[in-house]
């Protein structure tokens, strides 16, 4: 953690998720309106009274923002700890048991792995129907854990090699506790580029189901908007707040996330760090110091 | 001693951290004379490798070679050589065997290939001219000529390690640098490839800049031998001396630490 | 080659996988699985046709096997059933047409950015901690990390609204008959623009951190060390040792990313109204026509798994240590 807050860029990413986070929180003291009703004439352009304009139907795009940044990142973290958790359990499971649990987890996963995601996630969402927040982040959990099971499992078979592995099952320790007390803690650092991955996907997947038209539209989240925006052919009629705003929120929620996941990828793999000493290196070469 | 054909003098590297800096070699100054194997002994990380890198200019950052240091080969500045020059200079004059020789052939690459690439670029040979010479190289380290079409993967440890020393070779170099060429080989292995390196120098005539932590193979294959601690060189002189009176309480610690010494010196 | 047919063998169990969850949802949902699937249709389906869809989709009097043994025979006789809202159309052919522009699309978008993404990883590697390396990495970054949804949105804003460049939808001037006249391909090409910058923002930027991670991970090998030491020119080490070698993961690496490149691509028609498999997919959300969304998921997959063919066959050739094996 400590190396975490050392790292510049995951810095600057955890201060534009907290920026996000803080702003959802106070959104009542943040604006008047209410997000869901209509509380203007249909797209006006920003002005005092909306700061960022109206939508089609009158609703303030401001208020429906900072609103929205709540379904946003609740639907991203659930989901991503929903993914995070599966892929975890499944890849420790396999990665320690070996055998047939292994061949059977392993097909699993490689078949999850070559069936394109998002098109089965069309599928699923279009048979629900209209898809809530809570049922997006259910069925991004069920399909997606693929990716962080198969590293898991990876890091697990290395783990399991260890000697402190070997001395805790000639104490006779049971499995499971073996996997959570012995394995676990010692493939972390995976877990944690898993976790922060899975909910750069799930934010990025729940506004693109939404964006398709798959959501429930009367949940107030910022793929929604792009799709009541889209519908309204906001583009077209000049009306470019409706639309941007929640770019620019989707974007710069992406951005601050993967920096973070960045910066965890840093420290997890050394080789890759920059860090301070090419520029002092460089310096010292300019100085007339040394030299290679 | 007569005109030294490699001289090192106050070579001093710094590891550049984000904060401070890591001295891995300190003032470091020996000579080694045309024909002649120097050794280098010392515990891990003691900085070794880091002057052997140094002797090719191979490192990179952060890795920093002070200003005042100085690497002569034949009265010439390593240093200050071009990217031609220094290009011209690497393998045609000095070679070098590996720590880790055998993940030192590229994977992909067949073993022919990488005898090519060294000999088109120094000797301008074409094709057919580098085969042979890889044949003649192949056979002078036991390999059968014949395979020079695999890839290294299908050659057992040592071989690559033998394949390499070819590599090094290949040209005629005036002094081949060995970075514990014999770890991870048995020891039979480790012998037998020790013996034939100390019969093409013979034949050849280059000199050996020989690195190991194992001082009795040390003293068994050098001339004369140098002992490092901390990056410091705290003790050099020839082989017989380093054995028998031992200077530096270092030297003395490293030969306590070794229980007996068997069989002579390497014919 | 035994790698090759074991590959062979699992790509079918994934495609079956896929057939497989078309069969069960409509079943596993509330409600009656025949009414759910065709009601959109309303009464203007024909009897005989309702008859004929529901042979395709395996509702047959009889036990679930022999439905499903139904549903997996009109599958492999390439029976996807009709569309519902472009009715009669069969959904091979609504899907087949829109499948080959998304196919020239995302191939172009696909080798292009593969190919300059590769490149710019390996410069940033081996210029490690220049400014090039900086303003590259960066830049990678915050491609990968925006939505492309928003990529596309803000382009179209950018490039077709505001500057007015490139047009802002369809992949060719409506009013030209498709037809290998100079006139036409220039203007599909005219009309790709946007979409083809879109979707290798998109991409780039995973290639690029992609490659250069590599890179930066085998230039610490010995073999590397030992290729500059023998005074290898800088760029034939680069090149020769160093990317040809990175390149083997970053190509695996493609492999997992194709399902991101589909997803990608799909969003990036429907903002620029491009009459690939993304808009017509959005038209059968939109009007609620299962035959049509069920079928895209087989032909998504089957895409996948031929491209995930191609990538293993590349990797087979790119890897003496596997051809052995
Ligand atoms: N790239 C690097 N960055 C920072 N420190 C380094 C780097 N490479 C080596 N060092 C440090 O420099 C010191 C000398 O390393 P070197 O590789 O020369 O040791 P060595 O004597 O060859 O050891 P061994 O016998 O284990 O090969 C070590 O303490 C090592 O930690
Ligand atoms: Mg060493």
């Amino acid at each position: 953690m400590k190396t975490l807050l050392r790292n510049r860029k995951a810095l600057v990413g955890l201060a534009i998720i907290a920026t996000i986070a803080i702003l959802a929180i106070a959104a009542p003291l943040l604006t008047e309106y209410n997000p869901a009703t209509r509380t203007g004439r249909p797209h006006q352009a920003p002005s005092m009274d909306h700061i960022l304009g109206t939508t089609r139907i009158g609703q303030d795009v401001f208020a429906r923002v900072l609103y929205g940044a709540r379904t946003s990142l609740m639907v991203g973290f659930g989901a991503g700890l929903l993914i995070t958790l599966v892929g975890t359990v499944l890849g420790i499971v396999a990665g320690y048991r070996g055998g047939k649990t292994d061949e059977v987890i392993s097909f699993f996963t490689n078949m999850v792995l070559v069936v394109p995601n998002l098109p089965l996630l069309l599928v699923l969402a279009a048979f629900i129907g209209q898809a809530s927040p809570v049922v997006i982040a259910l069925i991004l959990g069920a399909t997606s854990w693929a990716w962080g099971a198969r590293v898991t499992r990876a890091e697990t078979l290395s783990v399991k090699q260890k000697d402190f592995v070997k001395s805790a099952e000639m104490m006779g320790e049971r499995q499971w506790r073996i996997m959570a007390f012995e394995i676990f803690p010692n493939v972390i650092s995976i877990v944690g580029i898993n976790f922060i991955g899975s909910v750069i996907f799930a934010i990025i997947t729940q506004a693109t189901l939404e964006f398709l038209g798959l959501g429930d539209p009367r949940a107030i989240s910022w793929g929604n908007m792009l799709f009541a925006a889209q519908k309204a052919s906001a583009l077209s009629v000049g009306a470019w707040w409706e639309i941007l705003t929640p770019c620019f929120a989707l974007a710069f929620l992406g951005i601050g996330m993967s920096l973070l996941n960045f910066a965890v990828d840093e420290i997890a793999n050394p080789r890759l760090r920059t860090g301070n000493r090419l520029g002092r290196w460089s310096l010292l070469v300019r100085n007339g110091e040394g030299r290679l | 001693m007569n005109q030294p054909l490699l001289s090192v003098k106050n070579l001093t590297i710094d590891y550049i951290g984000d904060e401070t800096d890591f001295r891995a070699v300190d003032n470091v100054s020996f000579d080694v004379a045309p024909g002649e194997v120097f050794g280098l002994a010392g515990e891990s990380g003691c900085g070794k490798s880091t002057i052997a890198f140094a002797i090719s200019r191979l490192h990179r950052p952060p890795a920093l070679i002070r200003t005042g240091s100085e690497i002569l080969l034949d009265s010439r500045e390593v240093l200050d050589l071009n990217p031609q020059e220094l290009a011209a200079f690497r393998w045609r004059e000095v070679a070098m065997v590996f720590q880790s020789a055998m993940n030192s052939l590229n994977p992909v690459l067949r073993v022919e290939a990488q005898f090519y690439d060294v000999l088109k670029t120094h000797l301008g040979m074409t094709k057919a001219q580098a085969r042979e010479r890889t044949a003649e190289m192949l056979k002078l380290v036991d390999i059968n000529p014949d395979r020079m079409r695999d890839y290294p993967h299908q050659f057992s440890g040592g071989m690559r390690q033998r394949i390499v020393i070819a590599i090094c070779l290949a040209l005629g170099p005036k002094m081949v640098v060995m970075d514990e060429p014999t770890t991870a080989l048995d020891v039979v292995v480790q012998r037998e490839i020790l013996q034939r390196i100390n019969e093409l120098r013979k034949k050849l005539g280059f000199s050996v800049l020989f690195i190991t932590h194992d001082l009795g193979l040390m003293v068994q294959f050098c001339d004369r031998i140098g002992i490092m601690l901390g990056g410091k060189l705290v003790e050099q002189n020839t082989a017989q001396a380093i054995y028998r009176t031992p200077q530096h309480d270092y030297t003395k610690k490293l030969w306590a630490s070794f229980p007996s010494l068997h069989g002579g010196v390497l014919a | 080659m035994a790698f090759l047919f074991r590959r062979l063998a699992f790509y079918l169990a994934a495609f079956l996988a896929a057939a497989t969850i078309n069969f069960f949802l409509p079943r596993l949902m509330p409600g009656d699985p025949i009414q759910l699937m065709f009601s959109s249709a309303g009464a203007e389906l024909p009897p005989e046709s309702l008859e004929a869809l529901k042979l395709t989709f395996g509702f047959v009097d009889g036990p679930l096997w022999q439905q499903y043994l139904t549903y997996l025979g009109s599958i492999f006789t390439g029976d996807l059933g009709r569309s519902i809202k472009y009715f009669p159309l069969p959904v091979t052919s609504v899907l087949g047409h829109a499948l080959i522009w998304t196919l020239v699309l995302m191939g172009t978008a696909t080798i292009i950015s593969f190919i300059l993404g590769t490149w710019l990883g390996v410069m940033a590697a081996w210029k490690r901690g220049s400014r090039f390396d900086v303003i590259v990495s960066v830049s990678a970054i915050f491609a990968t990390s925006v939505p492309a949804v928003v990529t596309s949105l803000i382009v179209l804003f950018v490039f077709g609204f505001t500057l007015d460049w490139f047009p802002n939808g369809y992949a060719a001037d409506p009013s030209l008959d498709p037809a290998f006249t100079l006139q036409y391909i220039s203007s599909v090409a005219y009309h790709g623009v946007l979409p083809m910058v879109t979707l290798c923002t998109v991409l780039i930027g995973g290639f690029t951190v992609t490659m250069r991670n590599n890179m930066i991970n085998l230039l610490g090998e010995d073999y590397i060390v030992m290729a500059r030491a023998k005074g290898l020119s800088d760029r034939r080490v680069m090149l020769w040792y160093a990317a040809r070698n990175a390149l083997l993961p970053t190509v695996s690496s493609l492999a997992i990313a194709i399902g991101t490149i589909l997803g990608g691509s799909l969003v990036t028609e429907v903002v620029f109204n491009y009459p690939g498999l993304g808009n017509v997919l959005y038209q059968a959300i939109l009007a609620r026509d299962y035959p049509v969304i069920q079928g895209q998921l087989l032909i998504m997959t089957a895409t996948m798994l031929v491209a995930n063919f191609i990538v293993d066959v590349s990797y087979v050739l790119l890897d003496p240590r596997l051809k052995a094996a």
